[in-house]
């Protein structure tokens, strides 16, 4: 994947509710978020805790009710407002389900199509995203999307986003139902997009992968803010341990029953291996 | 969310409690006797037991106004082409039209018949829950089984249908949002582009509807569902004596309607 220069993010006093048969379920309440560009932010909290809302809110699907969201320093009011909300991609839960084309290829040119590159652009980023999600298009091109299976589908709906090239990729539970095998794939693509300079917000369960692909952590709890910022064992993992519904990251847990500074616990099985060598 | 044609209003009045068969034989045997009376005064009878049902039924008005909303074209449309066509002596002429009291006359009784068979639908619909009336109606349609005709059956999969209707619309929200954020664009174009916008919406959700179908069929063999069998019911119908009394009542107005 070619470098990419990530897009900073800075969420203001977000407020968003659902209405349920007329009574409005606050769903957000004030809640700030500051990533500067190319890290990586672990969003954590327990289902219902608003992870899926702040998504939608940060890729504009919804409107917050107070509040907003600044995309590159760029205010919702700014000219260029509305360029930069489309160099953001959002994966949902289950993305499967947007897979329609006839063909693996077309499913993921639609997007970069849409945003009207020109044919030669459009192949290439959707050779280089297919290639990047581990499914070469010499191979998988042709074949028809609901004949994948359901690893191939996520990864291929994963492409979709990525042949859009975001400079943010929102992430929503990517790694829910997959089998281990997948679910490793599908962690060293996050790790590579990493790598490639693509700001990353990860809204996930598994606090173990979280760990090992974020910088930073956004914990939620009945749409509060319950802890934020740089991804310490120490200072956030309080919040973690304190919270009934999370826990440490499993690495951070061994470092300190072992006795050893969980501020310095390994982010890697590898780090750990090489540690306790 | 909007409520729509005969969306059910969950509540606990005097119609509400009503059986379901009873509603419907009720309901069913005034939209005959409206339609075998063309008296404004029979009207006015079916009318006004349309509207005290209404009001016991405790549902706010708005909710019939929303429901009948979309009707009013037709109605609109009924009015018109009878006050253009119906024969008569007219009153007044212009170009190739002819208006006439009697012409004016037929267009209102038919537009007033639409609004009281509408309203009277809408008590049955808006106080019964869509479960109780499939039910209802399997009972009702027992003597159809036979000829072979598969009642519970059919029954089954209309409440099976209803039951999938909240879901899907969470699913066709969810696709679309996706798609969206791909860059799909459902609100712009004429026509024909706005149909070819939504086949990434569709093919996903029949998709997704057919193998939910797949599933629950399976589920349902699983848990011993055979068809052809007779079922027990959670809430069985049950007839009382607020039942006799409906259709007591109901007979009493068709009476005085078919009379006056």
């Amino acid at each position: 994947m070619s470098a990419t220069d990530g897009m900073s993010l800075r969420c203001e006093g977000l407020g968003f509710s659902y209405e349920e048969a007329g009574v409005p379920i606050p769903a957000l309440r004030d809640v700030g978020v500051e990533l500067p560009a190319g890290r990586s932010l672990a969003l954590l909290g327990a289902s219902g805790s608003g992870k899926s809302t702040l998504l939608q809110l940060i890729k504009g699907l919804d409107a917050p009710e107070t509040g907003r969201v600044v995309l590159d320093g760029c205010a919702p009011d700014s000219p260029g407002y509305a360029g930069l909300q489309r160099e953001v991609g959002i994966v949902f839960q289950a993305p499967e389900l947007q897979l329609f084309a006839t063909s693996a290829w077309e499913d993921v040119a639609f997007g970069p199509r849409r945003l009207g590159r020109e044919e030669a652009g459009v192949r290439r980023a959707v050779d280089e995203a297919m290639a990047l999600v581990g499914l070469p298009p010499e191979e998988f091109a042709a074949r028809h999307p609901y004949a994948l299976s359901g690893g191939e589908q996520r990864r291929l709906a994963l492409a979709g986003v990525l042949a859009m090239q975001p400079r943010l990729l929102l992430l929503d539970e990517p790694f829910v139902s997959l089998d281990p095998a997948t679910r490793r794939q599908l962690t060293a693509v996050c790790s590579r997009l990493r790598a490639s300079g693509v700001t990353l917000v990860l809204a996930t369960h598994d606090v173990d992968i979280a760990w090992t692909l974020c910088d930073d952590l956004l914990v939620l709890e009945e749409g509060r803010v319950l802890a934020s910022g740089v991804w310490d064992a120490e200072g956030s993992g309080r919040a973690l341990r304190s919270t009934p519904r999370l826990r440490e990251p499993f690495l951070v847990a061994l470092w300190r029953r072992l006795g050893r500074d969980p501020a310095r616990a390994p982010r890697t099985h590898a780090e750990a291996a090489e540690a306790l060598r | 969310m909007r409520p729509a044609i005969a969306q059910y209003y969950p509540g606990d009045s005097v119609i509400h409690r009503l059986d379901a068969r009873a509603k419907f034989v009720s309901v069913t045997a005034v939209a005959v006797a409206l339609f075998l009376r063309d008296s404004f005064a029979g009207l006015a009878v079916f009318a006004v037991a349309a509207a005290v049902a209404y009001m016991l039924s405790g549902v706010p008005a708005v909710w019939f106004w929303r429901g009948f909303r979309p009707l009013l074209w037709l109605i609109a449309l009924t009015f018109l082409t009878q006050l253009l066509f119906a024969p008569g002596e007219p009153f007044f002429s212009w170009w190739v039209f002819d208006f006439s009291w009697q012409g004016l006359r037929f267009a209102s009784f038919l537009s007033l018949r639409l609004l009281v068979l509408v309203l009277a639908g809408s008590v049955l619909t808006l106080t019964t829950a869509p479960l109780a009336l499939t039910d209802g109606l399997a009972w009702l349609g027992r003597p159809l089984r036979r000829l072979r005709v598969p009642t519970d059956e059919l029954a089954l999969m209309v409440t099976i249908a209803l039951r999938f209707i909240p879901t899907l619309l969470v699913e066709l929200e969810q696709i679309m949002r996706a798609q969206r954020a791909r860059g799909a664009d459902f609100s712009h174009g004429g026509p024909i582009r706005r149909g070819k916008a939504l086949l990434p919406v569709l093919i996903p959700l029949f998709v997704l509807s057919f193998r939910r179908a797949d599933e629950l069929a399976l589920a349902m063999e699983a848990r011993c569902y055979r068809p052809g069998v007779v079922r027990s019911r959670l809430h069985p119908l049950h007839v009382d004596a607020a039942d006799a009394v409906l259709l007591a009542l109901t007979a009493a107005v068709i009476a005085v309607g078919l009379i006056v």
